[in-house]
């Protein structure tokens, strides 16, 4: 009964990550066969200074995606714990980007920022300032695709810090405002302190999420311009089936999957901390 | 729900709290449906009109009898009805295998016990945080190598086959369903397979429907797999479509927008009715996972 399970795990999962280790110590474009290069692609990788502009790349946009998430999500999660008419629809309406497929929010976004045409520099224009060209500029493009990603994605952490708030028992609230706690003493010394843990994993999830950036990417800049773009999910891309070079794009992919385990290793070791402090 | 704050009119104060407060969800709203509104209204304007400064706000078809004709010449020109068709299948058939392999292995790993079991659990969670980008070259030489290059498999099976997420949703729940169940069914002489889908499937409609939606709504939205196995046009999806689109049509926004319209539609339709369980499911893939 765990025949498919079975089958999926290790042909379209551990088989390929193993497979793509092997492949990183090779030199391949497909056409020829592989020659073994031992650690070549992992040097030449470190040296590389477009890959250096990669990881710059991925750092920044990572920081702007979990700041971005984690504060506007936190937020909005606060405005939307309470008891008020239409709560129900401005939690829907803010959840509906995350459903909606990044190549499609990419699209739209493209035409709203997009010179001349768009309308935010319409407004720009009509404001008597000059138009700025959002993805053109590649100091703005990597902040501005950053930002579409914080848009689309804001309302999934709302609604994880949402479920935190809601295990808060109101008895503690009630305590506080007994005590004669204002609004803002019982924020920062009461709900933020015993959010501290559900705020900890969702710091976890929005950091490997930062990583998965490559449909927000190919539809809006394709890791351009200049290389601006560029991030590890994308570079894998562009090396292994624009370049061919399999060999180094595995390389590529395996710096990725090591800056998400060691994310996974840390959040595994501070959980289980916490469950032993518990008792 | 003790004193959790109630908006009340009570005072001037507190009025003018209520109106601050709708105000910033009010800004907030905007700045999210925002986008949405706008690649709708400019689906329906023409393709000189979508380019007029100052912009439109009324779309220049809408009332006319030219009204749906973006929406036609999609269907017409485009293949779009093949496009859409292509990811019903794809999404769909997705949804349908990742239910009965997850379901199937939530209920080995919930009910059952041998060798190496919970090794095999911990691979299949583990796998959940890897990157596809540290999969996917294997996985398109083995793509290639079966031949299965420009068809739907590629994009069907390797998400068919297995699901963290599902299994773990499937084996939550039915570690606790109590063994009264199991053993009241032995009895009657059901084998494993026939207690799973008579007695375990049924009880778990909730994450059946969990499981159809989210499955269905990544598969709808994937990009990775259909640009690398895909490249004739019969078996394209509507996400890849797209991408297409805006690099051969580059100045025909009034199609792309409208594009983009039929293809984020079915998913939001989806939403508006399972809203329920897929904001449940963020929260327990988000959470416990």
């Amino acid at each position: 009964m765990l025949i498919p399970t079975m089958i999926g795990l290790l042909i379209f999962r551990l088989g390929p990550l193993l497979g793509s280790l092997a492949i990183s110590f090779t030199d391949w474009n497909m056409l020829t066969s592989a020659t073994f290069v031992g650690l070549a692609n992992y040097k030449e990788m470190f040296h590389n200074p477009s890959f250096i502009q990669t990881a710059k790349n991925t750092f920044i946009f990572s920081l702007i995606y979990v700041l971005g998430v984690m504060f506007l999500g936190l937020s909005l999660a606060l405005l939307l714990n309470k008891k008020a008419k239409g709560i129900g629809f401005f939690r829907g309406a803010f959840y509906s980007p995350v459903v909606t497929s990044a190549v499609a929010v990419g699209i739209v976004w493209s035409w709203i920022l997009s010179p001349r045409i768009g309308i935010l520099n319409q407004l720009l224009l009509a404001l008597g300032l000059n138009e700025v060209y959002w993805l053109g500029d590649p100091k703005l493009a990597l902040p501005v695709v950053a930002v579409i990603q914080v848009w689309k994605m804001t309302g999934y952490y709302m609604i994880l810090f949402l479920a935190g708030l809601q295990d808060i028992p109101d008895t503690i609230r009630e305590a506080a405002i007994v005590d004669g706690a204002n609004g803002r003493q019982r924020f920062f010394k009461v709900t933020l302190p015993l959010l501290s843990h559900m705020t900890f994993f969702v710091l976890n999830v929005a950091i490997i999420d930062s990583f998965k950036n490559f449909e927000i990417i190919y539809a809006m800049t394709k890791g351009g311009p200049q290389n601006a773009t560029n991030t590890l999910v994308y570079d894998v891309y562009i090396n292994g089936f624009i370049h061919f070079r399999l060999g180094y794009a595995s390389a590529v992919s395996y710096f990725l999957l090591a800056c998400v385990a060691i994310i996974t290793i840390i959040n595994f070791i501070v959980k289980k901390r916490w469950v032993k402090s518990q008792y | 729900m003790g004193k959790v704050p109630v908006l009340k009119d009570d005072t001037p104060m507190k009025r003018i709290r209520t109106v601050i407060y709708y105000a910033v969800l009010i800004v907030a709203g905007i700045i999210t449906l925002f986008p949405f509104l706008w690649m709708l209204l400019n689906s329906f304007n023409s393709e000189g009109n979508i380019f007029s400064v100052p912009p439109k706000f009324i779309p220049d078809l809408l009332g006319t009898k030219q009204a749906f004709d973006n929406y036609l010449r999609i269907f017409k020109e485009f293949h779009w009805g093949r496009y859409t068709l292509n990811s019903f299948i794809v999404a769909g058939s997705s949804a349908i295998g990742q239910l009965f392999t997850c379901s199937l292995a939530g209920f080995v790993f919930a009910t059952m016990r041998f060798r190496g079991k919970n090794l095999i659990f911990a691979l299949l969670l583990g796998t959940m945080m890897v990157p596809i980008q540290s999969t996917i070259i294997p996985e398109f030489l083995i793509m290639m190598k079966l031949g299965w290059l420009d068809s739907y498999l590629p994009m069907i099976v390797p998400s068919a086959l297995v699901g963290s997420f599902g299994s773990f949703l499937f084996k939550e729940y039915y570690e606790n369903i109590p063994p009264e169940f199991i053993d009241a069914s032995s009895i009657d002489g059901a084998g494993p397979f026939n207690i799973y889908s008579k007695v375990y499937l049924p009880m778990s409609s909730s994450q059946i429907a969990t499981l159809l939606v989210i499955s269905f709504m990544n598969n709808w939205n994937d990009l990775l797999r259909p640009i690398l196995y895909i490249s004739s046009d019969k078996w394209q999806t509507v996400t890849q479509a797209l991408t297409q689109f805006q690099s051969q049509y580059s100045a025909k926004w009034n199609l792309i927008l409208t594009g983009s319209v039929l293809s984020v539609l079915p998913i939001l339709i989806l939403y508006i009715f399972m809203q329920k369980y897929i904001i449940e499911s963020s929260i327990s893939s988000g959470v416990k996972g």
